[in-house]
């Protein structure tokens, strides 16, 4: 065999493209799922770094879940309704900014934009949290019931982390916020209207809806300019 | 590719703030090319002024160009940012992720072409010598092995301003001895800014200085130019002669 070399052959880029392939790690099937949904790596990369999204976070929201399962068959008051948009709201506090992501300061120098990596994490911490939610519902036997409950104010609670972290530069604030504003409301109803009242009375509904619009603009102006000032 | 009719950075005035307190008093700062030093003492603004031009902040005051392109306009900015390197001086990384995977990542967020990033990604960790712990956690690096992971990072996409905090803090001398040949190589073809307190990184290294000391620039030239200020300073060098000599006289 001859160990002639033709003039266009050049290692040095073959070699970077075997490295290239020997060195990357397989990607886990959820990124990869991820990749095909979202038509892009990067963000199922964003997604699969998401502090509020790795397994141990996970685990201690099936944990508390699991409690407001027991409480809410025990009781027969809507537990997981109280618990769900909480789990929303803190997850979506700590799913990106100083101080919970380990790389945040670099990733604001990329060109894939600081707004976007917020807003792809925000969507998949309610999607994920959304689900869990739904279990739960269907484990308790009333799930359609219990899901219009939890639906709308955990939309509002997931508005109110993000608008308070962002605007606080903390996801501390944000996840503070998330529970005595909930707290608050929930204690509200129960002392105005009695009982659970703050996820079974189909009245304040509108009023959660109208919040979690008006948070999310609020929190959608916020981010660059208080984190950047661009 | 910088070319030598649009300067890297171009900055007039540029003023930073921090609630009531200056960290960067009216800089003026052009830059077309090679490999330029920041020095200065703890607090004098070098990292402030690397994170403005890494686009990480915007300036409080002032003009700043950036590559031809003005930062403060968004689509301009997503069009430096895909030709800038950046090493922050504390790099945060993941544990869990390999060398390669860190290395990845960022590739994927300067939207490099998908089909060139694993390539890149290799040559970069080839480049600051991290080949046999390219599938290594993070987790399980040496605090010199985790500034070379940063390094890799920020030149992948071959950029064409590289900004650099303090990118020798924790290398061995072998380390940065290959680390200035790195940047030397790289001032070739791109505009490299290192912020350090090394004055031999400065000496071995760069092509230009630049001197700060209470968020204004005291002195800009070559090190060879600082060198011959010297006279009357305190230091074992040339240049660290020149260095505290410039900042005692700028003290006043």
């Amino acid at each position: 065999m001859s160990d002639h070399v033709p003039p266009d052959v050049d290692f040095g880029r073959v070699w970077s493209g075997v490295a290239g392939r020997v060195w990357s790690p397989p990607t886990s099937a959820v990124e990869r799922a991820m990749a095909r949904l979202l038509g892009s790596s990067a963000f199922a990369r964003v997604i699969v770094t998401t502090p509020s999204l790795v397994v141990s976070w996970l685990l201690a929201s099936v944990v508390v879940l699991v409690v407001g399962i027991v409480v809410t068959a025990q009781t027969g008051e809507p537990w997981i309704a109280v618990l769900a948009p909480v789990l929303a709201g803190i997850g979506i506090a700590f799913a990106y900014g100083p101080g919970v992501d380990p790389a945040w300061e670099l990733s604001r120098s990329m060109a894939t934009s600081e707004r976007a990596v917020l807003l792809s994490r925000v969507v998949a911490v309610f999607a994920v949290n959304a689900l869990l939610g739904l279990l739960a519902s269907i484990i308790v036997g009333d799930a359609l019931t219990l899901t219009l409950q939890w639906l709308v104010p955990m939309a509002m609670l997931s508005a109110l982390g993000l608008a308070a972290a962002s605007a606080s530069g903390s996801a501390p604030v944000g996840a503070a916020a998330v529970v005595l504003g909930w707290a608050l409301i929930v204690l509200g109803g129960s002392v105005s209207l009695g009982g659970m009242a703050a996820v079974q009375d189909a009245r304040l509904m509108p009023f959660y809806s109208a919040l979690a619009v008006l948070l999310a603009c609020v929190a959608l102006a916020l981010p660059n300019r208080k984190a950047t000032g661009w | 590719m910088v070319t030598n009719t649009t300067p890297s950075v171009a900055a007039r005035g540029l003023t930073q703030r921090i609630g009531r307190t200056t960290i960067l008093n009216g800089i003026d700062l052009q830059i077309s090319g090679g490999v330029v030093g920041l020095l200065g003492p703890n607090g004098a603004g070098k990292t402030t002024l690397l994170r403005t031009l890494a686009t990480v902040l915007s300036p409080a005051s002032g003009e700043l160009q950036l590559l031809g392109h003005d930062p403060r306009r968004s689509s301009e900015r997503t069009a430096i940012r895909r030709r800038l390197g950046y090493l922050p001086q504390h790099l945060g990384y993941y544990p869990g992720f390999t060398v390669f995977e860190f290395v990845e990542y960022f590739a994927l967020l300067k939207e490099m072409p998908a089909d060139e990033v694993r390539p890149a990604v290799a040559r970069a960790i080839e480049r600051v010598g991290l080949a046999d712990r390219a599938k290594s956690k993070l987790k399980t690096l040496s605090g010199g092995m985790l500034r070379r992971v940063g390094i890799a990072q920020a030149i992948v996409n071959d950029p064409d301003l590289l900004l650099l905090d303090e990118p020798t803090a924790g290398l061995d001398p072998e380390q940065r001895v290959l680390f200035r040949a790195l940047l030397r190589d790289a001032g070739q073809h791109a505009t490299v800014i290192i912020s350090t307190h090394l004055i031999e990184d400065v000496a071995a290294a760069c092509t230009a200085m630049a001197l700060l000391d209470g968020g204004r620039i005291v002195f800009r030239g070559t090190p060879d130019e600082l060198s011959q200020l010297g006279d009357g300073g305190i230091g074992d060098s040339a240049l660290e002669r020149g260095y505290t000599r410039v900042l005692t006289g700028a003290r006043g």
